[in-house]
């Protein structure tokens, strides 16, 4: 039988020689079938929430298009701050954190993989560093940084805004992890490459650059990614430092009127800026497999 | 001089709050059959649960409203003004039944885990289409909190007012209040609580606050050394309601027990020993 001519093959899970499928198999017949069972499934799920007896009462005060209007666009005279001018504050955390995080989180990985024994202490700090900020909330580190350090009351450091500290507690967390998915990719180039790069005369940190991150860190794109996705939710979490980003204007709006339909707009805000990088991390993660079994004769 | 002023001041608040007493008998002498139905045996279909009457505040609960963070002491403005409604309906202080409510879930649609809410919460015409309010139990100034000599305490016109960085409560009519009038050029930090706002105008990250005069007369006072109660602003109108759940029947008997409180001088007392009134206060323009 002949893979993916008319739908995945009895037993497999999804899968066809093309790779996972979102939509059926392709044939007439499963697109028909996929597109009736959608429709029911949505069909009931709606028909619940319209026919429940407070309904009305949770669409006027979640999705009421005025209250929705009202908070995407903000009025300092009325109280509240606009949601979609607040979203911008997250964006521009995120990218600080995510280049920050790249850079910081590299060098715990290479700490904790480095054999030298100069370098044991930090290979010991490393590893208290990576446990200690995977097992403390992040929530905790926000407010731990952003109420502790301005209390330091040092030149500069004490003085920055909250979006700042708010990165830095980002960086501090995520670096931990990342630093992690790192030291995953580094194992996973196999130790027959650095012999041969050290085999055609080049020296340790020369084979390292040129041999071994390239194929590690290409290993490790997917899952890098998917905790970019997260990182830029949890941006939100800065907003209990007084930072006036997405979330905490629509916390804003909300309690200034009594109408929660400014979390729905900032909901649909943080979706816009996830759903486009959740795409672009399947196209590298199909990209990826099928580059790794290119001849494998599938 | 001035030992006549406050009683100059109380007798003109008593004169107010006979006249606002006086006004609410003619609301209620159409229904003269309703004043019947507001016995404590009557009310009991309007309970969240029987045979007690269930009061929500947030926690942590901020004296002067509250004292030690225990609303169930009775002490403190809010906690004594929840009892002496309870018992305008009937209720014993043992069926007082206190429940927590952040702030932000009052509002919330649907059923509500209380019968009334008093937590300091202003009544505002947009809130109350998502809630009912009661009558006011107390009128609201605003206050401007800042550490003693700073230039916030030395400077503050109109103009020099919107050149400072402010902070403030999620949400809070006294962050609609900087908004509003103040109108600063810098965005202000907008804290979950308010014991983060105050932490903050202890680091140095914002100038002053805004909160209601009593509270600022508080924290000032007896809470943070070192900190001033710069100037109250002049009032709003703005006042404080029990919140309850959108049409709750509960309103109009408890309206009245507010009316009877304010006509024999009930809640002007709980006022003088709680909240104090503080005449010496400079009032400025935001």
């Amino acid at each position: 039988m002949s893979i993916g001519a008319g739908g995945p093959a009895p037993g497999s899970f999804g899968t066809t020689g093309r790779g996972p499928l979102l939509l059926g198999g392709g044939s007439r017949r499963a697109t028909a079938i996929s597109t009736a069972s959608t429709l029911v499934v949505l069909g009931a799920l709606v028909t619940v929430f319209l026919l429940a007896p407070g309904s009305a009462q949770v669409r006027h005060t979640f999705f009421n298009p005025t209250d929705m209007w009202q908070a995407f666009v903000g009025d300092p005279k009325k109280g509240y701050y606009s949601v979609g001018e607040a979203i911008w504050l997250n964006i521009r955390m995120f990218l600080a954190a995510e280049v920050l995080i790249l850079i910081v989180a590299l060098a715990i990985a290479l700490v904790r993989l480095s054999t030298s024994a100069v370098a044991f202490p930090f290979r010991v700090l490393s590893m208290i560093y990576v446990d200690f900020f995977r097992g403390v909330p992040l929530l905790l580190v926000i407010l731990a940084i952003g109420f502790g350090v301005p209390a330091l009351r040092l030149p500069f450091v004490s003085v920055q805004s909250a979006a700042v500290y708010g990165v830095a507690a980002l960086v501090l967390s995520y670096s931990a992890y990342v630093s992690e998915v790192y030291r995953a990719g580094l194992n996973s180039v196999h130790q027959s490459q650095v012999a041969a790069a050290r085999s055609l005369g080049l020296s340790q940190p020369t084979a390292l650059r040129y041999v071994i991150l390239p194929q590690a860190v290409r290993n490790v794109i997917p899952p890098l990614l998917n905790d970019f996705i997260s990182l830029q939710k949890d941006t939100a979490l800065v907003g209990v430092l007084g930072a006036i980003e997405a979330n905490e204007a629509a916390q804003i709006y909300s309690s200034t009127v009594f109408n929660y339909s400014s979390y729905a707009v900032a909901a649909a805000l943080f979706l816009i800026l996830t759903i486009p990088l959740a795409r672009f991390t399947d196209r590298v993660i199909e990209r990826d497999r099928r580059r790794r079994l290119a001849g494998s004769g599938l | 001089m001035r030992r006549i002023m406050p009683a100059v001041a109380a007798v003109a608040i008593s004169a107010g709050i006979v006249a606002c007493g006086s006004s609410s008998p003619s609301s209620s002498g159409g229904g003269s059959g309703t004043a019947a139905s507001c016995s404590n045996a009557a009310i009991q279909k309007d309970l969240y649960k029987k045979g007690q009457l269930t009061v929500a505040t947030d926690k942590p609960a901020y004296p002067p409203w509250f004292e030690n963070n225990n609303p169930s002491n009775g002490k403190g403005f809010e906690s004594a003004v929840a009892y002496a409604v309870a018992k305008q309906l009937g209720f014993k202080t043992s069926q007082v039944q206190w429940a927590y409510e952040p702030f932000d879930a009052s509002y919330a649609p649907g059923p509500k885990k209380f019968d009334f809410d008093i937590n300091e919460i202003s009544y505002t015409a947009q809130r109350a289409t998502a809630v009912s309010f009661s009558a006011s139990y107390y009128d609201v100034s605003q206050a401007l909190v800042a550490v003693k000599s700073s230039p916030i305490a030395m400077k503050h016109t109109p103009a020099e007012l919107k050149t400072y960085v402010y902070g403030d409560q999620v949400g809070t009519t006294s962050l609609a209040f900087i908004t509003s009038q103040i109108q600063p050029t810098a965005q202000p930090k907008v804290f979950q609580t308010l014991n983060d706002v105050k932490s903050a105008l202890q680091t140095h990250q914002i100038a002053a606050f805004v909160t209601d005069t009593p509270t600022a007369q508080y924290i000032t006072s007896s809470e943070i050394p070192g900190t001033e109660m710069v100037a109250q602003f002049p009032s709003t109108g703005e006042h404080y309601g029990l919140l309850f759940s959108l049409g709750n029947p509960l309103v109009t008997c408890v309206n009245k027990a507010i009316a009877t409180l304010k006509s024999n001088g009930t809640l002007a007392a709980l006022q003088k020993q709680y909240l104090q009134i503080y005449l010496s206060v400079p009032t400025i323009k935001p």
